[in-house]
């Protein structure tokens, strides 16, 4: 359950994230042939965003994947920096539309359909030309101009060339007439030899031994270091284009990689027509280039070089069309993935560049609300996640919410939960079971009110629990029970882990309830006009509740009712208590004669008449001898006070 | 003789005889029976200070209203109603000896002779009326 309550969470912090950004659909941008734009979901659209196994803009490593191929875009923060700069910076200035013709113009010039032997050179010079109009353009960065220099190098190249051509040629001649020499040489000297035997044979004496070696010699020597000055031109000449067919295949995968699609093409076009049929083939980038075409012994060639460039431009082309249609449509959340995963393709693209800023600065206000957003979800503030979702709801009517407040609202029933059960386990004394649960709460909604309220609860209630039990235990001394009982609850949760407090708690809580139980009924037969039963009532609790105040006043109220019974009682219980049961027992008689009903005078009367009649003889005998017989007639009985 | 008035005859004649009747009957219904010569109890009295009356001996005429005890060999405690409540009305505990040797049953009209013994009513003597 925790697990699962975890992974819910950690999806809705995901998608958060996730909403923040939009990567290009693979099926949308490798078909390049209008397909579906959207995202299939909301919860792709919230794996995808950042999913570095996704075909798309991956912002934590600052690589974009299209058609199975990484493209470097720069470190994460860099790439999030420069979208959100993207979006707040003023358009570019500058007429896109005659930039984008007079690229289209240099391509036109140097495509094979327009180029041939009559206007090769002019078409080179014109399109060289262009590339300084084109390079006036802000949007364009120069990159004309690097083109420019590249071209202009290689002419220069090209001219360095015809002249170690024409230098190797001059060389070739003198090695020629170097050998014509030399071989004259050789004969001459073969003839003088020959000349010499002969004359040996006829018995001449030899006038000389050798003629024309040295020179011959040094002829050899001269001949052998003009050859090894011509093969130096012929090594020099192989590096000359070996090196500048390298320069411009770099230039041109550099901006292929760097996503400056139109400068690649003008390259591969001058490239094309700069150099000869035999260095066609591609040297550089050839392993970047096999990548997005992933069939085996594929060989690649500048035409594959310009098939990317173009298929690149007609999805930038092609993502900025639906981007203009989704804000037509008001779906300005699928209108600002489109426009992010299009522009991290073709950000130096004239379409992407030249977005309109009011429609961008809509697109920023939107990336910022997702951006709170994710850093809401980032801190599992769920309170606040409600309203961010209902305000970009209010930016972008197709934003996906449901799905995060559905999420949301999971995780706050579940911190809840958990609170609830922490309460419960504080309650029952179970610390580390409330801990748990305590902790669980708060790691899914670190921000719960509820939790700093039971914070505030358990803090309060130790503070209580340090201040209810000396005060507790000073009303028992102090015999305040109905005190106690006021403030029953509170004692009852200070004193719930203490027994036998609690115990003598739930005592003094009967009593007292007891007690008010039969104050009502006094008050209930005092009301009846039963008022003698219901002073009996008093008298009988007030026995062992003499200092309770509301007793006390009961009492009070009741008592003028009674007045005559009250004292009659008053002096019963005074005459009995000073040994004068008889008395006593007459002045429960008269009581019981105005509240004939009354179990007390009732038992009262019984018991003393008892009482009276066995003591009644000792009394009699003791202190009134019967008197003789026949005195009776004649006793001399003075006059009782009483008698007045 | 024939000169008297037979009207003096007619209205002397019963006037004689009340006038007998009165000095027959009226001393004794003003003594209280058996035990005229004392002092009627006042009930009054006894409920307001009992001890004032310690060991005096009244006349009371009264009705037994309920018996209250009865201890073996003792006597019984009588819960009884004065018939003059002019000395205070309402009922008052009375002591019978077992040696006043009757019965006694509620409604029953007797003439005592009380003693006050410290606090208690005891039935010296009694007459039923």
């Amino acid at each position: 359950m925790r697990n699962l309550i975890l992974s819910s969470f950690g999806w809705c912090a995901l998608a958060v994230l996730g909403f923040a950004q939009a990567p290009p659909p693979a099926a949308g941008v490798s078909g390049g042939g209008g397909g579906d734009y959207k995202s299939s979901t909301a919860e792709g659209g919230a794996d995808r965003i950042f999913n570095v196994n996704s075909d798309s803009v991956d912002m934590e490593s600052g690589t974009m994947q299209w058609k199975g191929t990484t493209m470097n875009l720069g470190n994460s923060r860099a790439v999030r920096a420069r979208f959100e700069r993207y979006l707040a910076a003023p358009t570019d200035n500058g007429d896109m539309k005659r930039y984008i013709e007079t690229m289209d113009r240099i391509q036109y010039l140097l495509s094979p359909q327009v180029i041939n032997q009559e206007n090769y050179y002019r078409n080179q010079q014109e399109a060289f030309n262009l590339l300084f109009k084109a390079a006036e353009f802000d949007i364009d960065a120069n990159n004309c101009l690097t083109i420019a220099s590249q071209v202009r190098k290689i002419w220069t190249m090209k001219s360095e060339f015809t002249q170690i051509a024409i230098s190797k040629n001059e060389l070739e001649t003198i090695r020629k007439h170097q050998e014509g020499i030399i071989v004259n040489r050789a004969d001459r000297m073969e003839e003088v030899n020959d000349e010499r035997a002969s004359n040996q044979g006829k018995g001449k004496s030899l006038t000389k031994g050798s003629t024309g070696a040295t020179e011959l010699a040094y002829k050899v020597k001269d001949e052998a270091r003009t050859q090894v000055e011509i093969l130096a031109k012929n090594t020099e000449m192989t590096a000359l284009g070996l090196k500048s067919k390298i320069e411009f295949q770099s230039q041109m995968v550099s901006f292929l990689m760097s996503r400056r699609f139109r400068h690649s093409l003008i390259t591969s076009s001058f490239y094309r027509v700069l150099f000869k049929g035999g260095s066609q083939n591609i040297v550089v980038g050839a392993k970047e280039v096999k990548e997005f075409f992933p069939i085996s012994d594929f060989v690649p060639t500048l035409e594959s070089f310009d098939t990317l460039s173009r298929e690149a431009i007609k999805d930038v082309t092609k993502g900025m069309q639906t981007v203009d249609d989704m804000v037509k449509q008001g779906e300005l959340y699928g209108a600002f993935e489109r426009l992010q995963e299009t522009y991290f393709l073709g950000e130096f693209e004239p379409l992407v560049m030249s977005y309109p800023q009011d429609k961008k600065r809509d697109m920023l206000e939107l990336w910022r609300d997702l951006r709170e957003l994710q850093r809401l979800g980032d801190e599992h503030d769920l309170a606040n996640v409600e309203g961010y979702v209902n305000k970009v709801r209010g930016r972008a009517r197709d934003f996906p919410g449901a799905p995060i407040l559905s999420k949301v609202n999971n995780a706050i029933n579940a911190s809840n939960m958990s609170l609830l059960s922490a309460k419960q386990a504080v309650l029952v004394g179970d610390t580390t079971k409330a801990e748990t649960a305590l902790e669980r709460a708060t790691k899914i909604w670190p921000q719960n009110p509820a939790i700093k309220e039971f914070a505030n609860q358990v803090v309060s209630r130790q503070d209580k629990l340090a201040q209810l039990v000396p005060d507790f235990d000073r009303m028992v001394t102090e015999a305040k029970w109905r005190d106690i009982y006021n403030k029953k609850l509170e004692f009852a949760l200070a004193l719930a882990q203490d027994k036998p407090r609690s115990d003598k708690l739930r005592q003094i809580i009967n009593r007292v309830g007891e007690l008010d139980g039969n104050i009502q009924k006094a008050s209930v037969l005092a009301s009846q006009g039963n008022p003698y039963l219901a002073w009996d009532v008093i008298v009988e609790t007030y026995k062992t509740e003499s200092d309770d105040l509301v007793l006390a006043k009961t009492r009070s109220d009741i008592a003028p009712l009674i007045a005559n019974y009250a004292q009659l009682i008053g002096m019963a219980e005074k005459l009995e208590k000073d040994g004068a049961e008889a008395a006593a027992l007459t002045a429960w008689l008269a009581a019981q004669d105005l509240n004939p009903a009354s179990p007390t005078c009732g038992a009262a009367v019984k018991r003393l008449a008892r009482s009276v009649a066995e003591s009644a003889v000792v009394k009699s005998t003791v202190t009134t001898p019967a008197p003789p017989a026949a005195a009776a007639a004649g006793d001399d009985i003075p006059l009782p006070p009483a008698a007045k | 003789m024939s000169k008297l008035n037979p009207l003096v005859f007619a209205l002397g004649i019963p006037v004689v005889v009340i006038i007998i009747l009165l000095v027959l009957v009226v001393p004794k219904m003003g003594g209280g029976g058996k035990f005229g010569n004392l002092t009627p109890f006042s009930v009054e009295a006894y409920r307001k200070d009992w001890a004032t009356l310690q060991g005096n001996a009244y006349r009371l005429d009264c009705q037994v209203e309920q018996q209250l005890a009865f201890v073996e060999g003792r006597g019984r405690i009588l819960a009884v109603k004065p018939t003059d409540a002019s000395r205070g009305a309402g009922r008052i505990p009375i002591f019978v000896p077992l040696t006043a040797g009757d019965s006694f049953e509620v409604g029953q009209r007797f003439k005592c002779k009380l003693r006050v013994a410290h606090d208690l009513l005891v039935v010296e003597g009694l007459e039923r009326f």
